[in-house]
C-alpha cells in the first residue's frame, strides 16, 4: 500500500505511453477522423521500405564505430589520468565539461565549427593550405562529423566510468605482477582489463543504449542530410511522426529500433554468461 | 464545532473545495464564453508585443479575453501536431501554416460559414486556395499575411561590373559566373530540408512541371522536373556559383551569407527586407535592391501564408472565430505590415500598403505583388505530408551527387505514389 502512489506513478509516466504507443504502431494513426487497424503493415513496410533501411545501416555504423572510440580512447585517457602525473587534477575537472553541456548546444556549436565557409576547423586547414573537408555537406564526411560530436561529447564520460573502476581495483595482484618482472602493457592486458570487465560492459550497455537514442546533435547538425546520410533511426522517426504526421509507422519504426537494442544488449550479456555456464571463462 | 470535525469530513470537504475550484470556472466561462485560449506563433522581439497589443484590442472590442502561448514555427507546428494527434481541446485558435495545412483537414473546423462571399474575396485568391481541402472545398485556415520570395542582390557589386540583375535562368548562371571569385560567391540557396524542397518546386513550375497530373498521380519526375532538379544540382556542382556545402544551408544560412557580404545575390522571403535594412543584423545595409525572381518558361514560385484556424474540438467557436476574424482584418494587417513588413493577405490592404510605400520599399512590394499573384503551392493532397519528407531526401541526394536528379526523382515518385496511395489519395 505504501509502495501504491510509486508504482501509480511509473504506470503513469512510463507503461501507459509506451503500451500506447505500441498500440498505435498496428494502426494507421494521423490527423483523420479515424485511426484504422492495419495490423502489421506498419512493421512490414518500415523493414522493407529503404528509408528505413538507410537509417538502419547508419545507426549501426554510428553506434559502432562511436562506442568502440569511446570505450578505446576512454580507457586510455582514464589509465593516463590515473596516474600521478602534475596537472591531472585539472584535467579531470575538465573532463566533466563535455557530458554537463546539452546535446542540442553541442549540434549547434559543432554545426557552426564544420562551417566551410566560417567554421574554425576548415580554417585552420585553408591557413595551412591545404584542402578543406566538406564536413557537412558530403556524406561520408556527414556521418563521420556527427561521430565526431557524439565522441567529443561521451568519451569523458566512459573515462570518469573508467577511472572510478581503475581506482577501485585490488592492488595486489599489480604489486605481484610488478615483482614477477611483467612488463605494464602485460599487466593491464592480463589483470586490468579482465578485472574491469564488469565496468566495460555497463559502459558498453548505456552506449548501446544512448547511441540508439541520439537525436539533438544529428538534427541540430545535418536533420539526417544530405540525402539521409546521416539519419538514424530516431531522426527517420521524427521525420516520420512530425513531418510525415505518420504516427503509426513512426511507433513501429521506434519499436524495431527497441527491438534490435534489445538484442544486441542480450548478445553483450548472454554471450559471456553462457560461457562461464560452460566453464569456458 | 472543529473539536467535531472528523478526518473523514475534512478529507471530503476539502477534496469537494479543490473540485469546485478546478472545475466552476470552466463552467462559467462556457456559459459566458469570456476566455478562449490560442497558440500563436512568435519569433524574434517583436511579435510578444504585436499579440500582447492584438489581444487587449480584442478584449477591449469584444470583452472577449485571450490566453495565449507562443511558440516559434517549428517548435509550434510540433506541438500542434501532437494536439492534432490527441484530439485535443486545449486551445480554440491556432497560428497555422500552408506548408502544414494538408494534415490538419480533419482537425481544423471549416471556417466558410463564418465568413461570406465578399470577405472571402478580399483575399489573394492563392492563398485561400492552398488553405482549402480540395477534397470537400472546406476552408481550413483564414491567411494572416502572404510569403513569396524575390531577389536580394548587391547593387554595389552588380554596378561596379556592369550588371544587371539575372531574369532568367541563363542569366543568373551568367552574372553569377561573373561574381564569383575571390572568396565570394556570386549567388546562395539552400541545399536541406523544407527550404530545398520550396526551392526544388520554384524551378519546377518554372521549368513548366507540376507536382500531380490531372489523376493527382506524381509527376514532378517530368522531364521539366528532371531539368529542374539538374539545374539546381548543377549550381552547385558543375559551376560552382554557390557556397560549396550549400547541401546543408537553411533559411538561416541562405539569409546570413548574403547579409554577412559573402554571397551577392539570394532568393528571399519579405523579412529579409526589414533584417537587411538593419545595421544589427546586416553588413550590407544600403548596398543591396530587389529584382523580380528568375523564370524559365513561366516566373511561378511558392507564394504561401501563415494563417490562423479554428479548432474543431473548441467549445468556444463563436468566440473563437471572433478573435480570427480579427487577427485577419484590415487593421491588424497593417499593423502586421507597420511592424513586420508582412506582406498582407487582403488585396484591399496589400494596395493601400503598396500605394504608400515609397522609394526602394515601394519597387520591392510591388516585386511581390506580382510574385503572389502568380503563385503557387503544392497540393494538399492526402499523404503529401510524406511526400514532403519523401523529397527532402530525393533532392538532398541529388545535390549531393549521391543520386542522378533523374533517379533520385524517379524513387522518390515511386514511393510518394505508395505514400499517398496508403492516405487514400485516390479513394
Amino acid at each position: 500500500m505504501l509502495a501504491g502512489p510509486a508504482i501509480i506513478v511509473m504506470v503513469v509516466i512510463l507503461l501507459y505511453p509506451l503500451a500506447y504507443s505500441f498500440v498505435m504502431s498496428f494502426f494507421r494513426w494521423d490527423l483523420g477522423d479515424s485511426t484504422p487497424f492495419i495490423g502489421v503493415r506498419n512493421y512490414s513496410d518500415a523493414l522493407s521500405g529503404h528509408q528505413f533501411q538507410q537509417s538502419l545501416r547508419n545507426q549501426i555504423i554510428f553506434s559502432i564505430i562511436s562506442i568502440a572510440i569511446e570505450v578505446c580512447a576512454g580507457m586510455g585517457i582514464a589509465v593516463l589520468v590515473n596516474s600521478k602525473l602534475h596537472g591531472l587534477r585539472l584535467a579531470r575537472t575538465l573532463l566533466l565539461i563535455p557530458p554537463m553541456i546539452a546535446p542540442a548546444v553541442v549540434g549547434l556549436n559543432f554545426r557552426w565549427l564544420f562551417n566551410e565557409q566560417y567554421g574554425f576547423l576548415d580554417a585552420i586547414l585553408r591557413d595551412l593550405h591545404l584542402p578543406i573537408v566538406p564536413w557537412l555537406s558530403d556524406p561520408n564526411w556527414a556521418l563521420t562529423s556527427v561521430i565526431i560530436a557524439d565522441v567529443w561529447q561521451n568519451t569523458p564520460l566512459m573515462v570518469l566510468l573508467f577511472l572510478a573502476g581503475l581506482q577501485s581495483l585490488p592492488q595486489e595482484p599489480l604489486e605481484a605482477a610488478a615483482v614477477d618482472g611483467a612488463s605494464p602493457w602485460a599487466a593491464f592486458w592480463t589483470i586490468v582489463l579482465p578485472l574491469l570487465r564488469p565496468i566495460i560492459m555497463i559502459a558498453l550497455m548505456l552506449r548501446i543504449i544512448d547511441t540508439f537514442r541520439t537525436f539533438d546533435t544529428v538534427w541540430l547538425m545535418t536533420q539526417g542530410g544530405p540525402g539521409g546520410a546521416t539519419n538514424l533511426v530516431t531522426v527517420y522517426a521524427y521525420l516520420l511522426a512530425f513531418q510525415g504526421i505518420d504516427f503509426g509507422h513512426a511507433a513501429a519504426v521506434s519499436y524495431i529500433a527497441l527491438a534490435i537494442s534489445l538484442v544486441l544488449l542480450a548478445i553483450l550479456y548472454g554471450v559471456p554468461w553462457l560461457m562461464a555456464k560452460r566453464g569456458a571463462i | 464545532m472543529l473539536n467535531k470535525l472528523s478526518r473523514r469530513h475534512f478529507i471530503g470537504g476539502s477534496a469537494a473545495v479543490v473540485a469546485g475550484s478546478t472545475f466552476a470556472p470552466r463552467f462559467a466561462i462556457g456559459a459566458g464564453a469570456t476566455e478562449i485560449r490560442a497558440l500563436l506563433i512568435t519569433g524574434g522581439s517583436l511579435y510578444p508585443k504585436y499579440w500582447e497589443k492584438i489581444t487587449q484590442d480584442f478584449t477591449k472590442k469584444t470583452g472577449v479575453t485571450v490566453k495565449y502561448d507562443l511558440l516559434e514555427f517549428t517548435p509550434m507546428t510540433s506541438k500542434e501536431v501532437t494536439l492534432g494527434a490527441a484530439r485535443s481541446a486545449e486551445y480554440d485558435v491556432y497560428s497555422t501554416h500552408t506548408a502544414q495545412i494538408g494534415s490538419f483537414f480533419n482537425y481544423f473546423e471549416p471556417l466558410n460559414k463564418y465568413f461570406d462571399a465578399s470577405d472571402l474575396a478580399d483575399f489573394f485568391p492563392v492563398s485561400i486556395k492552398y488553405l482549402t481541402d480540395p477534397k470537400t472545398g472546406h476552408i481550413a485556415a483564414i491567411p494572416r499575411n502572404v510569403d513569396a520570395r524575390v531577389q536580394y542582390y548587391r547593387k554595389d557589386m552588380y554596378d561596379a561590373k556592369g550588371l544587371k540583375p539575372a531574369g532568367t535562368w541563363d542569366e543568373l548562371i551568367d552574372v553569377s559566373q561573373k561574381l564569383t571569385g575571390g572568396g565570394h560567391y556570386g549567388l546562395v540557396v539552400p541545399g536541406q530540408g523544407d527550404p530545398a524542397q520550396r526551392t526544388f518546386a520554384d524551378l519546377l513550375w518554372q521549368a513548366g512541371g507540376e507536382w500531380v497530373d490531372d489523376k493527382n498521380k506524381p509527376s514532378f519526375n517530368s522531364a521539366e522536373g528532371i531539368k529542374a532538379l539538374t539545374f539546381y544540382r548543377d549550381l552547385i556542382l558543375k559551376y560552382k556559383v554557390t557556397p560549396p556545402d550549400a547541401v546543408s544551408y537553411q533559411w538561416d544560412e541562405n539569409s546570413s551569407e548574403f547579409s554577412s557580404g559573402a554571397v551577392y545575390d539570394t532568393f528571399d522571403w519579405p523579412g529579409a527586407f526589414a533584417s537587411l535594412s538593419d545595421p544589427s543584423t546586416s553588413k550590407v545595409v544600403g548596398k543591396w535592391s530587389t529584382a523580380p525572381y528568375v523564370k524559365d518558361k513561366t516566373a511561378v514560385s511558392c507564394a504561401v501564408s501563415h494563417a490562423m484556424a479554428l479548432n474543431s474540438r473548441s467549445s468556444k467557436k463563436d468566440a473563437a472565430v471572433e478573435f480570427i476574424k480579427f487577427t485577419v482584418g484590415p487593421e491588424a494587417q497593417q499593423l502586421n505590415f507597420d511592424e513586420f513588413t508582412n506582406f498582407p493577405s487582403r488585396q484591399s490592404i496589400a494596395k493601400q500598403v503598396v500605394a504608400a510605400a515609397k522609394g526602394d520599399q515601394a519597387v520591392w512590394l510591388g516585386q511581390l505583388q506580382t510574385t503572389i499573384a502568380n503563385g503557387k503551392e503544392w497540393p494538399k493532397l492526402p499523404g503529401f505530408s510524406k511526400v514532403c519528407t519523401i523529397m527532402y531526401g530525393a533532392i538532398e541526394k541529388a545535390l549531393s551527387n549521391q543520386a542522378s536528379p533523374t533517379d533520385a526523382l524517379n524513387q522518390a515518385a515511386s514511393d510518394s505514389l505508395d505514400a499517398m496511395t496508403q492516405a487514400g489519395a485516390f479513394d
